[in-house]
């Protein structure tokens, strides 16, 4: 069994300093590894993202995370994401990560994504410059949540990103913004490689549980829907005999990225 | 060129709560109910929650603000999901 601890839509900034880590303490008794789902920070700030690394940082069980659009407010995504891999998170940007817990390996691939819009209901790469860059950043980072999910050679497979694969998980949302609000080429990306669990934010009057076409359980962790600081989700391996060999004292990280600028 | 025209008060503050570097709130859902504004939803601090009522008397002064937003919970889960 891999237990994946999730949240996303943390927002912190100056102003919610510390507000985490009480409820981080005891996190090892839940989790054997910590997913974070983008707009870790207010305004995207390098001070908000100081603010971060901190809740974050020297955590018994590794910490994996994408960026939102939040924090990418300030247009300095690239130094948010340096910030935090020095305090030890990993950011994943269409890249993956396997991380060995214990005998149990899962790899997570992470993207931010984007809007677009979903199956039948979308924008098109057609007009407008503006509205072909719009839909291409989408096929873009689909494509590499695609490529980032098949380089993980281990059988536990985990989608993360920022945006919304599916429309279940919106469900509480205004009909009329669900284009802003994700892309079906994400999961049509994670319906391709397969994956355990996909797990998102953004949402934040959207709806935990959704399910991708192929089947894939979907999960939006934007903090306002789970109301408490993160969830667990305990994934059964389909080879798991019973034996729960997953201590509570989490892993080592071993990075295996495929970067994919 | 911001118009004042009151019919499109309710979409000019979901823009300002959007934009304001003070609020910078997406999720935060404004109703408009003759010179009443609800605001709903939920935000990371005490503090944020004061600013959105700031903002939103600000640019629409002659309107009753109700504050409804709530600050998110960050308690520890009591369970998980098992899934397999
Ligand atoms: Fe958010
Ligand atoms: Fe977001």
């Amino acid at each position: 069994m891999i237990r994946i601890a999730a949240v996303g839509d943390v927002h912190l900034g100056e102003d919610a300093r510390g507000r985490l880590r009480p409820a981080l303490e005891h996190l090892p008794d839940h989790a054997d590894l910590l997913l974070l789902a983008g707009d870790l920070t207010k305004h995207g700030t390098l001070a908000e993202a100081r603010v971060v690394a901190e809740e974050f940082a020297g955590l018994p069980v590794p910490v994996v995370a994408v960026l939102g659009n939040h924090d990418h407010h300030a247009d300095v995504p690239e130094q948010i994401a340096a910030l935090l891999t020095d305090h030890g998170i990993h950011v994943l940007e269409g890249e993956s990560t396997v991380l060995r817990l214990d005998g149990a390996a899962v790899g997570v691939a992470g993207v931010k994504g984007f809007g677009g819009g979903f199956a039948g209901k979308c924008g098109s790469a057609f007009g407008e410059p503006e509205m072909k860059s719009f839909v291409r950043h989408t096929e873009k980072v689909a494509a590499r949540l695609a490529d980032a999910l098949h380089a993980i050679d281990v059988p536990v497979r985990v989608a993360l990103t920022h945006y919304s694969p599916v429309t279940d998980t919106l469900r509480g949302e205004p009909l009329e913004i669900y284009p802003f609000l994700g892309s079906y080429l994400l999961a049509e990306a994670i319906d391709d490689a397969g994956a355990a669990l996909a797990v998102h934010g953004h949402a934040h009057f959207g709806t935990e549980h959704g399910t991708t076409p192929g089947g894939v359980r979907v999960r939006n962790v934007a903090q306002p829907v789970i109301r408490c600081a993160y969830k667990v989700y305990n994934l059964h391996g389909p080879d798991e005999r019973g034996d729960q060999s997953a201590s509570a004292t989490g892993g080592q990280a071993s990075p295996h990225s495929t970067s994919r600028a | 060129m911001s118009s004042r025209t009151p019919q499109y008060a309710a979409a000019r503050l979901t823009q300002a709560l959007a934009e304001d570097p003070r609020t910078a709130e997406l999720g935060v859902r404004v109703q408009l109910r003759g010179d009443h504004v609800y605001l709903v939803g939920e935000v990371a601090s005490e503090e944020r929650r004061q600013h959105l009522t700031e903002v939103v008397r600000e640019l629409e002064p002659e309107l009753t603000v109700h504050n409804e937003v709530g600050v998110v919970e960050c308690r520890e889960p009591s369970t998980a999901e098992e899934l397999d």
